[in-house]
């Protein structure tokens, strides 16, 4: 079987300068994403999560490694052809407070890519405004709206809308509905799961909400500091999840029923810094399992198939 | 006959709050009516802008005088109105017998004084002990909450989210509190640190036996910390119960409404089920029920008259016409 790869992430480092270090923000992600799938990127905050989705599509510039989109290497292609690949890939930002410029009504935040884009004559971009407006669930009464004007739910389809102006092929998602409210959460979960079916589009979902990438995506990535620790198909990870990190996550999320029984496995100790990060695995200061072997840098292994594990202790853990 | 051996501690009358900003009138809390036994968790849930907050901040006594007009209620605590008391008086209540948990650890602290002089602070407000006293007392409160006594002389900045959130806490029940107002006390923290902080509370407020008014929007959190449960939907509370009632007997169509929207960690589900439309605006509510604008089973009769909050089964009360039938 071809997987019919979108993007090939290889290698992928982004390191910041800070006074007290090197802050190791990706350090090391392969990644390969099938089109039309969704990838869900799970992990704490400050677990780099949010600078791979802006790395990936070359928001901000990759330290080390290789990006290939659509068989191009984004990190070495020249200003214009980069400009021209970046109609093919957006994001969609958690804050719909802060993403939207408050100075611009509904009507012109959706039509200005189009016009930037200069492809479309006024006709086709007041059809395709309008289009675009009906597309994500924007009533034409709000077109003349601005933001402040307007509720989260509201706010956040109107990212979503501009974001799909340039028909992408590739959206970064990136915490899009942690800042609404439960009800209209789901509203903006099945809207996108609507979008991804017409438009045969591509997700990254970066989230910290384990439920909702279970409802969404297909495959799971999950990060701590930096690495990827696991990866594998979304319902093998809540099956069966193998790294020690991992299950505490897992443990961890409250579940709105009275009668599950629960093993939680609190972790002691805090998510350690990732500036100038010590050798060998990073989650060993809270792991319950660590021993001398983690002190070793570790790598990814397939420990089932399609099921990778960051820990060289899997088979003493059991 | 059961036998009444509870007890009191808050009971909350027909409190109606309201916001006013120029010639607009935001109805925050309108009418809402609860009591909290002793040693007792009642979780108020609701989304943003329901009143969850309000009804908190009335409680203290900290609800800001404009904007905020409390139009009607009472709030009596250990039999005496809260409401009608003299700011002095309230002084000795608050921080003392009745603390509060904020949301963010961030603001909730001053930035510019240690940690430990901080409760070391409240305690002398409250308490009659000297400095060193107080200090010992505040090192003691500090690892209660799993935070190393030494700690004591350093800054907000110089803690985690997950720690600052303890610090708050060793400041809330440094005077030990009767009763505890914790306002979405793990929004800002991650999962494994939430997991940390829950555990905690929980055994803090077994070893002092603390009563405690948790407000949240996470329905998992409430399942497992709470022994009462109210859902509040545009400054009323629309059901309420002990927590079998509400996770296993649900009646209000938007307490159902929040079930059925909530993706699942334990199932794959093949589609969520929003709840239609959007939160009300509370400057201009819907006439009559203020949910059956977006209520699946709402009838013409809904949009006329606001229902009443009625018992169906014992302790488990609903403000639906329509549940109101199933009940008899």
């Amino acid at each position: 079987m071809i997987m019919d790869t979108i993007i090939e992430v290889k290698g992928l480092k982004k390191y910041f300068k800070t006074p007290s270090g090197i802050c190791h923000a990706v350090d090391g992600v392969d990644l390969s994403i099938e089109r039309g799938k969704t990838v869900g990127i799970v992990g704490e905050s400050g677990c780099g999560k949010s600078t791979l989705g802006r790395t990936m599509i070359h928001l901000t510039e990759s330290t080390e490694g290789s990006i290939v989109f659509n068989g191009e290497d984004i990190t070495r292609v020249g200003k214009a052809k980069l400009k021209e690949l970046r109609e093919k890939m957006q994001i969609i930002f958690q804050d719909p407070f802060s993403s939207l410029n408050p100075r611009m009504t509904a009507y012109e935040t959706i039509e200005e890519p189009l016009r930037i884009s200069k492809r479309f004559g006024k006709k086709e971009i007041a059809e395709r405004t309008v289009a675009l407006m009906r597309l994500v669930g924007i009533d034409k009464r709000i077109e003349n709206s601005y933001p402040h004007e307007l509720d989260g739910g509201r706010r956040q389809r109107i990212v979503i809308a501009r974001a799909l102006a340039l028909k992408p092929e590739l959206v970064i998602c990136d915490e899009p509905v942690s800042a609404l409210d439960v009800s209209i959460q789901a509203q903006i979960l099945n809207l996108l799961q609507d979008l991804q079916e017409n438009m045969k589009l591509t997700y990254v979902f970066i989230t910290h909400d384990m439920s909702v990438v279970r409802y969404l995506s297909q495959y799971i990535c999950v990060m701590y500091l930096g690495q990827v620790v696991e990866h594998c198909p979304t319902e093998r990870l809540f099956e069966n999840p193998l790294h020690p990190y991992t299950k505490a996550l897992l443990s961890a999320i409250p579940v709105p029923d009275i009668h599950m029984p629960r093993k939680r496995v609190v972790l002691k100790g805090e998510v350690t810094s990732p500036i100038n990060p010590k050798p060998g695995c990073r989650f060993f200061a809270r792991c319950p399992h660590a021993a001398e072997a983690c002190r070793r840098n570790q790598g990814l292994v397939e420990a089932e198939k399609d099921h990778f594990v960051m820990c060289s202790r899997l088979k003493e853990i059991g | 006959m059961e036998k009444e051996t509870k007890q009191i501690l808050l009971k909350i009358n027909d409190l109606a709050v309201q916001y006013t900003s120029g010639d607009s009138v935001v109805s925050a809390v309108n009418g809402v009516s609860f009591e909290l036994e002793k040693g007792e968790t009642l979780g108020l849930v609701g989304e943003t802008g329901a009143g969850k907050t309000t009804i908190a901040k009335t409680i203290l006594r900290i609800l800001p005088d404009p904007p905020a007009k409390i139009r009607s209620g009472q709030v009596i605590y250990n039999g005496t109105d809260l409401l009608e008391m003299s700011e002095k008086e309230v002084r000795k209540i608050r921080g003392k017998k009745i603390s509060m948990i904020f949301q963010d650890p961030m603001t909730a602290l001053n930035p510019m004084f240690p940690v430990g002089k901080q409760i070391t602070e409240a305690i002398k407000i409250h308490e009659p002990l000297t400095t060193a006293q107080a200090k010992e007392r505040a090192v003691q409160m500090l690892e209660l909450v799993g935070i190393p006594g030494e700690r004591y002389g350093e800054y907000p900045h110089q803690f985690s989210g997950g720690m600052k959130q303890r610090v708050v806490i060793a400041l809330a029940i440094a005077c030990n509190p009767e009763l505890l107002i914790a306002d979405e006390p793990t929004t800002a923290l991650d999962v494994t640190i939430q997991a940390q902080v829950l555990e905690m509370m929980t055994q803090l407020k077994e070893k002092l036996s603390t009563s405690m008014i948790l407000i949240t929007h996470d329905l998992g959190i409430v399942a497992e910390m709470c022994d009462r449960v109210a859902i509040i939907y545009a400054g009323e509370i629309v059901e309420m119960g002990n927590r079998e009632h509400i996770f296993d007997e649900p009646v209000h169509p938007y307490t159902k409404g929040l079930f059925e929207a909530l993706p699942s960690v334990n199932m794959k589900a093949k589609r969520l089920k929003p709840i239609e439309g959007l939160t009300p605006d509370p400057a201009n509510l819907p006439k009559g029920c203020k949910f059956h604008p977006r209520c699946p089973y709402a009838t013409p009769q809904c949009a006329d008259r606001i229902p009443e909050l009625k018992e169906i089964t014992k302790g488990h009360w609903t403000r639906c016409s329509a549940s109101r039938k199933e009940g008899v």
